[in-house]
């Protein structure tokens, strides 16, 4: 079983290939579905769901320049790392803490991506603090002379904080080469987005710092690819940053230490569950391909699952090794 | 001083510095507040922009959190951003990314990512500045693993470790005192040099207490030092020079010489950073604390307040530095041979009635000493160790006015002669464990006192010494 993706290549086309989207989007969600069950079994500390924002990531992902331009995600952003370059081996050591995690060797809870050799910069806990650090990433790339874009994703709540502000603000005044990109699924945590933020449409600040904006369908993969390629474009061109904002919704809670039934019905969940981006995802294929990328996505996830929980937890005496550099 | 030593400021020192790095390394960039055009509040960074371009000494809008944050960034990629916060008082809205994310970003990413940053910040306060302009910030930080935290205190140590700090590759926060940036001149070599963080340097030697400051407190010190040394105390004065990490070694081998601390630091009194440094000694050498550890700063005041009159009133100056070390060690009488008492030994008390002629002191002298044999425990000095056995006997003789005599010696015996009261009770000094008094003599006999570290001589061992000494003398 190799669990290397397939190589993604930045097409020139408006469209990506169908049969690598929705394997990296089914990738995410089988992934995710077993991290659930684990975390939910007392077999890891905690899970934090990807589920509704695979046409997120798995978009914009696909029109990076793998290894070569910058990503500093957002938490939800399973799809992307996988499609970048993290296998589902390495997402599993991450998961269950081991200490082959090259995320942080069992240093970070899950989810809190990082590999300097993929690019992805390493994430922090309180959001969304790496959104000014993609910013001064952006401002390197520049000073360096490469032609890197640097990738900010970052959710609804998270755009709320002053650091998102000063951020933009910086980036716009030097046209740094990067791109802001907001994932709404219209909570932080329990609170909805009307009490986080004044103007229903992130975008709308787009205006504020002088960059083009876009809104896209977060729930559709070729769009989010699409508007990501745009924008991507626009900051490699030089022109600057820009603002994308992918409307989405979250289907799991939180993560596995909360209850959405304390802040969310059952049925606003169905409602949502029926516009599915995994399953419009494989609508378009034929048939015998989406039960081709299934059981070759089974194949890798069982095999990441159970590989990586076998194996070995950090060394107690490394405990304090890379305190400092 | 060579014929052609130049001597410059610390505000100079620190320009020179930051313009030698803008030239060295091509990753090096600054970021601030007012650093362009203006050229820093404090004109650190005067002239760069004019030498080096815009895109390299970056005038930053008013976002603290920004320009560390956007630093850190810079860091991540492979520059050696350079980020000033113009107040030390305005970096409080940029801790996040200090506390938060810089410090961790190696330990986070098990050293896959790095963050080679330098913030430097304008602190202290003696200028009139104000609650907001006068904060010394360095509690908050060197509490945190991962981050370096540097404070210079004289021109030549602001240009050397500066450039270190650029060099090393983990997050440093560079203070700079701002009462000193131009009072305080010396000697500074042209050309790039390096210093190494995490040293401190002795400015004064002294053998009566140490003291350890930093920045403007440090010149503070050595001006109390000055006043101090006109009443017999010597000062080993210590430039912490960096706070994290401290230099642990230096400071305990200056206290185990002078036995006695005393920290000076401008931030307030409540786990300030001389907490940590007392804490440090008492765990590595309080047995050779002298007295107790005097910790001389700015009281847990509000804010630094401005008008004079107030901000007099808080910020440690020479005077009191030199008065609360006298008061300090006055506390014991320093004698000549003061230093050799111990507070902390336990002391047990054994009298005899011994017959004595006239001319007695020779007979008592012998008889002690050969007592020892049978009582190695009385010829020892205590140590947390175990008791530390003296090969041979030498005895102290204290002939009180007459002469206080040597404090060299295994075994102390006072007699006072025509002084001498009845009973008297010896005290045991440091480095024994046992001391003897002869009393007055009257109708052939005299009170003979003998007192031990209770820790190393029970008292029935103290009692049978004591006898075996009546015996011998009475022989």
């Amino acid at each position: 079983v190799t669990s290397e993706p397939r190589s993604v290549e930045n097409p020139s086309g408006e469209s990506v290939d169908p049969w690598i989207a929705y394997r990296s989007m089914l990738l995410a969600r089988r992934l995710d579905d077993e991290m659930w069950r684990l975390a939910r079994a007392g077999q890891a500390h905690f899970a934090v769901p990807c589920a509704g924002h695979e046409a997120v990531a798995a978009g914009y992902a696909l029109a990076l320049r793998r290894g070569h331009d910058f990503v500093a995600p957002h938490y939800r952003d399973l799809a992307a790392m996988l499609v970048l370059g993290l296998t589902p081996r390495d997402v599993m050591l991450h998961f269950f803490a081991r200490d082959a995690d090259p995320c942080s060797r069992g240093r970070q809870p899950y989810a809190h991506w990082g590999s300097a050799r993929w690019r992805i910069v390493t994430l922090q806990g309180p959001q969304p603090n790496h959104v000014s650090h993609g910013v001064g990433i952006a401002w390197g790339s520049r000073l360096l002379g490469e032609d890197s874009v640097t990738w900010i994703s970052f959710g609804d709540g998270g755009a709320q904080k002053g650091e998102v502000h000063e951020a933009m603000n910086i980036a716009a005044i030097h046209r740094l080469p990067c791109v802001f990109f907001v994932e709404t699924n219209g909570y932080t945590q329990s609170v909805p987005l009307s009490l986080e933020s004044s103007q229903p449409d992130i975008v709308a600040r787009a205006g504020a710092y002088s960059m083009p904006g876009w809104t896209v369908d977060g729930l559709d993969v070729q769009a989010v690819y699409r508007v990501s390629v745009d924008a991507v474009a626009y900051a490699r061109s030089g022109a600057g940053p820009c603002l994308v904002e992918a409307k989405c919704y979250r289907y799991r809670p939180n993560t596995s230490n909360d209850d959405d039934s304390r802040y969310r019905s059952a049925s606003e969940v169905e409602i949502w569950r029926a516009l599915d981006p995994v399953l419009k995802a494989r609508a378009v294929l034929p048939l015998a391909d989406a039960i081709e990328v299934e059981h070759q996505v089974q194949l890798l996830v069982t095999d990441a699952v159970e590989w990586a929980q076998a194996q070995p937890s950090p060394d107690p005496s490394t405990v304090m090794e890379h305190t400092y550099a | 001083m060579p014929e052609d030593a130049r001597v410059i400021n610390i505000v100079e020192a620190i320009r020179e510095s930051l313009a030698e790095e803008l030239a060295r390394d091509p990753r090096v960039v600054l970021l601030g507040e007012d650093i362009g055009q203006l050229g820093g509040v404090f004109r650190a960074t005067d002239g760069l922009i004019t030498r080096f371009g815009a895109d390299r000494v970056i005038d930053m809008p008013m976002s603290e959190l920004g320009i560390v944050g956007v630093a850190v960034g810079l860091a991540m990629r492979g520059m050696r951003p350079i980020a000033e916060i113009q107040f030390a008082d305005f970096i409080h809205a940029a801790t996040d990314h200090l506390i938060g994310e810089a410090s961790k970003i190696s330990y986070r990413s098990a050293g896959d990512w790095k963050c080679p940053l330098v913030v430097r910040t304008a602190y202290g306060g003696g200028l009139r500045g104000g609650p907001y302009h006068s904060q010394s910030v360095e509690a908050y930080y060197t509490h945190v693993p991962g981050l370096k935290v540097v404070a210079p205190s004289f021109p030549a140590d602001a240009k050397g470790l500066l450039a270190a700090s650029v060099l090393d590759p983990n997050p440093v926060l560079f203070l700079e005192h701002k009462a000193i940036y131009r009072s305080v001149m010396g000697v500074v070599p042209e050309g790039y040099y390096l210093d190494e963080l995490g040293t401190a340097r002795r400015v004064r030697g002294g053998d009566s207490i140490t003291v350890l400051a930093w920045g403007a407190m440090l010149h503070e010190s050595l001006a109390a030092a000055e006043m101090l040394a006109a009443t017999g105390i010597e000062c080993d004065v210590i430039d912490l020079r960096t706070l994290a990490p401290v230099d642990k070694a230096a400071i305990i081998e200056s206290v185990r010489a002078t036995r006695a601390l005393c920290v000076v630091h401008e931030d307030t009194r409540t786990m300030g950073f001389g907490a940590e440094l007392v804490a440090m000694v008492s765990e590595w050498c309080l047995d050779d604390l002298r007295y107790p550890p005097l910790r001389i700063t700015t009281p847990d005041v509000g804010g630094i307040p401005v008008a004079d009159s107030l901000e007099d009133a808080v910020l440690p100056r020479r005077e009191l530095i030199a008065s609360e070390v006298s008061r300090s060690m006055s506390r014991m009488p320093r004698s000549s041979q003061g230093s050799r008492f111990d507070a902390a030994i336990p002391v047990a008390t054994s009298v005899v009635s011994v017959r004595m002629p006239e001319a007695h002191l020779e007979r008592v002298l012998a008889a002690i000493e050969e007592a020892c044999e049978a009582f190695p425990e009385c010829n020892a000095e205590f140590t947390w160790a175990g008791i530390r056995y003296h090969p041979t006997v030498k005895i102290d003789l204290d002939l009180g006015s007459r002469s206080p005599g040597s404090t060299s010696g295994t075994v102390t015996v006072s007699d006072y002669g025509a002084d001498a009261t009845v009973l008297g009770l010896p005290a045991v000094r440091r480095g024994q464990t046992a001391a003897f008094r002869i009393g007055a003599v009257r109708s052939g006999s005299a009170l003979l006192a003998l007192s031990v570290d209770h820790r190393a001589v029970d008292g029935g061992a103290a009692g049978r010494f004591l006898e075996l000494v009546k015996t011998k003398v009475e022989q």
